[in-house]
C-alpha cells in the first residue's frame, strides 16, 4: 500500500517534470507563431493577448523572397542527399563488409563530420574563387558534401552491419557478381537506413547558414541566410521574420517525426567496433 | 589494352575517395600552404611565403586568444548543463511507467532539427528590452536582467545552446540507457538498492564510456558556435562573445586576411585536439583507480 503511493507521487512527479521542459522547448515555438500572426503595433505589446490576428506578415513573406530561397535550399538539399547517397552507400558497404581501413578509416570518417567549418571555408572560397566556379548551388552543395557524405557514410555503416552475410553468401553461389549482390540483395535491405540517413541530411544540409552565407551570391540565397537578413530590428519586421522562421523550422520539425526513429541506429551505426 | 584490377572492395570506395579528396584534404592542404603565405583577399597574385610570421604573431593576437577562450568557456558551460539535463530527461524517459513516454520523447526532440539560426533571431526577439516577452513579464516582478550585457551574454548564448542541443544529449543517453545489460540492475535490486543509489552505483558507472562519447561528440559540435553569435550580439559587447568560428570567419572575410585565418584555423584545430585528448585521459585515468 505504501509502495504503491509512492510510485504513485513518483510518476506524478516525473510528468511535472516532463511537461515542464516540454513547456520550455514549445513556448519559442509558440511566442513565434502568435508573432508571426500580430500587426507590427501589437508586436509593441507582448503581453495583450486581445490582438486581431492577421495574415498581412504571412501575406508579405510569401511575396518576397522567401519562397524563392526556400526552392533554393530545396534544390542544394536534393543535389546535396542524392551525391552522398551514391557515392556513401558503396563506401558504407565496404567499411562494413571488408572492414577496409578498419577503425581508423571509421575514426577518419567521424572526424570529417567534426571539422569546424571555418577551418575549411578559406581554402574552399579560393580555391573556387581559383577555378571560376561562380555558380552559388554548385558551391554550397560542394561545402555541404564535405561535411554530409561523412555523416551519411557514417550513418550508413550500421545498417549495412546488421544485414545477415548469408544472404550475401547465399547470392554469390547462385552465380551473382559482387556488384550484382550488391546491388539486387543488400541496398534494398538497407533502403529504409538510406531513407533515414537522407532524410537527416537533407534537414542538416537545410539548416546550414555559415557556408551558403559566404559562398552564395545575393541572386542565389538560401532560407537560413534570407532569414538572417532580417537582422535589422525594426518593428514592421518581426512579425514577417517570424512568418520566416516558421517557414523554415515547420517542415523540418516535421520530418524530424520521420528521422528521429532511425537516428538511434545511425548515429551510434559506423560506432569503432572495440 | 592494359586493365588494372582493382579489388571490388577498393572499388567500392573510388566515389568517396575521389570526392573528399578534391573538396576535403586538397583544400585542407591547401589551407596548410597558405598559413605559411601573407595570403590576402584584396592582393590575390601578391602572396610570398612568410614561413611562421602568422603563426608566431598569433601569440601577440589578444583578440585572438580572447576568442580562444570565449569559446572554451562557452563548451565547458553549455555541454557541461547539456549532459546533466540530457541524462536526468533521459533516466525519466527511460522508465516504461512513465505517463505519456513516446509522446514526451518525440516532442522534445525537435529543437535539434531546427536552424540554428532561426533559434538565435527566436531568442534575440523574446529577450529584446521593448518587444521581449521575457524582459516584459520580468518587469512584472521588478526585475531586469541584461542578458547580452558583457556580464551575461556568454551565458545567455550558452543557454540559448542548452535549449537547442538537450535533445540531441538527450537522445544519445538514451539510446545509450536501452543499450545496457539488465543483470546489474536485477542484482542490485535483490541487494536492496533502489532510486539515486540505484542511479549512483549501478547506473552511472555502466554508462560511463557512453556519457563520454556523448560529451566528446557535443564538444566537437559546440566548439563550431555561430549562427547564435552572428543572431544577437556579433561578437559583442567588446570581445564578450567573439567566439574562433566567428573569429576566423571576420578575419578571413571581413578583414581579408586569408592567411593569418588559415594559421588560426589550424592552431584551433590543435586546441581542439589537445582538449579531446586530455578529457579522453581524465576519465580513463578514473576507471583505472576505481
Amino acid at each position: 500500500m505504501k509502495g504503491l503511493t509512492r510510485k504513485r507521487i513518483r510518476s506524478v512527479i516525473t510528468s511535472v517534470i516532463l511537461s515542464f521542459a516540454l513547456l520550455i522547448v514549445f513556448f519559442p515555438y509558440f511566442w513565434t507563431i502568435l508573432a508571426s500572426l500580430k500587426n507590427p503595433a501589437d508586436i509593441n505589446h507582448p503581453l495583450d493577448f486581445t490582438f486581431t490576428p492577421t495574415l498581412a506578415s504571412w501575406d508579405a513573406v510569401i511575396h518576397a523572397g522567401i519562397p524563392a530561397q526556400a526552392m533554393n535550399s530545396l534544390i542544394v538539399g536534393a543535389i546535396t542527399v542524392l551525391i552522398s547517397l551514391l557515392a556513401g552507400t558503396p563506401a558504407a558497404y565496404a567499411f562494413s563488409r571488408f572492414n577496409v581501413g578498419g577503425n581508423k578509416a571509421r575514426f577518419g570518417i567521424l572526424l570529417a563530420q567534426m571539422l569546424p567549418p571555418a577551418t575549411l571555408i578559406i581554402p574552399l572560397f579560393l580555391l573556387m574563387y581559383q577555378i571560376k566556379l561562380t555558380n552559388s548551388i554548385i558551391r554550397v552543395v560542394i561545402s555541404h558534401l564535405t561535411v554530409l557524405l561523412p555523416l551519411v557514410t557514417w550513418f550508413l555503416i550500421g545498417f549495412f552491419d546488421d544485414v545477415p552475410r548469408e544472404l550475401e553468401d547465399a547470392a554469390q553461389v547462385d552465380g551473382c557478381t559482387q556488384w550484382q549482390t550488391f546491388f539486387k540483395i543488400v541496398v534494398p535491405i538497407v533502403r529504409p537506413g538510406m531513407g533515414a540517413a537522407g532524410l537527416f541530411a537533407f534537414v542538416m544540409s537545410w539548416n546550414d547558414m555559415f557556408y551558403a552565407l559566404i559562398l552564395t551570391s545575393a541572386k542565389a540565397r538560401t532560407l537560413p541566410v534570407g532569414i538572417a537578413s532580417y537582422w535589422t530590428f525594426r518593428g514592421v519586421e518581426m512579425g514577417q521574420m517570424s512568418a520566416a522562421i516558421l517557414l523554415a523550422i515547420l517542415p523540418m520539425i516535421g520530418l524530424s517525426f520521420f528521422v528521429q526513429h532511425f537516428m538511434l541506429r545511425g548515429l551510434t551505426g559506423g560506432a569503432v567496433k572495440g | 589494352m592494359l586493365r588494372l584490377r582493382i579489388p571490388f572492395k577498393y572499388q567500392l570506395l573510388i566515389p568517396l575517395v575521389v570526392i573528399m579528396g578534391a573538396i576535403l584534404i586538397f583544400p585542407l592542404l591547401y589551407s596548410l600552404v597558405i598559413s605559411f603565405q601573407n595570403y590576402e583577399l584584396s592582393k590575390i597574385g601578391q602572396e610570398h611565403f612568410v614561413g611562421f610570421k602568422n603563426y608566431i604573431n598569433l601569440f601577440g593576437n589578444r583578440s585572438f586568444w580572447a576568442a580562444m577562450r570565449n569559446t572554451i568557456t562557452f563548451v565547458v558551460i553549455a555541454v557541461s548543463i547539456e549532459v546533466t539535463l540530457g541524462f536526468f530527461l533521459a533516466l525519466l524517459l527511460h522508465n516504461k511507467a512513465t505517463f505519456l513516454r513516446g509522446f514526451f520523447r518525440s516532442t522534445l526532440l525537435s529543437p535539434m532539427f531546427i536552424t540554428p539560426i532561426a533559434v538565435g533571431l527566436i531568442f534575440r526577439f523574446m529577450t529584446n528590452s521593448q518587444l521581449g516577452v521575457i524582459p516584459n513579464l520580468l518587469k512584472n516582478f521588478n526585475i531586469t536582467i541584461d542578458f547580452f550585457g558583457p556580464k551575461l551574454a556568454l551565458f545567455s548564448i550558452a543557454l540559448i545552446d542548452t535549449w537547442q542541443w538537450t535533445p540531441f544529449m538527450l537522445l544519445l543517453i538514451l539510446s545509450g540507457l536501452e543499450s545496457l545489460p539488465e543483470e546489474p540492475f536485477e542484482a542490485a535490486q535483490v541487494d536492496g538498492a533502489e532510486g539515486w543509489r540505484m542511479i549512483w552505483y549501478v547506473t552511472l558507472p555502466l554508462m560511463r564510456p557512453i556519457l563520454l562519447a556523448a560529451v566528446v561528440i557535443r564538444m566537437l559540435d559546440a566548439f563550431k558556435v555561430y549562427e547564435y553569435v552572428y543572431a544577437i550580439t556579433r561578437g559583442g559587447p567588446g570581445v564578450a562573445t567573439e567566439t574562433m568560428q566567428y573569429f576566423i570567419y571576420r578575419t578571413g572575410f571581413i578583414y581579408f586576411r586569408a592567411g593569418e585565418a588559415a594559421a588560426m584555423s589550424y592552431t584551433f584545430i590543435f586546441v581542439i585536439t589537445i582538449m579531446v585528448v586530455i578529457l579522453f585521459r581524465i576519465l580513463q585515468n578514473k576507471e583505472e583507480t576505481k
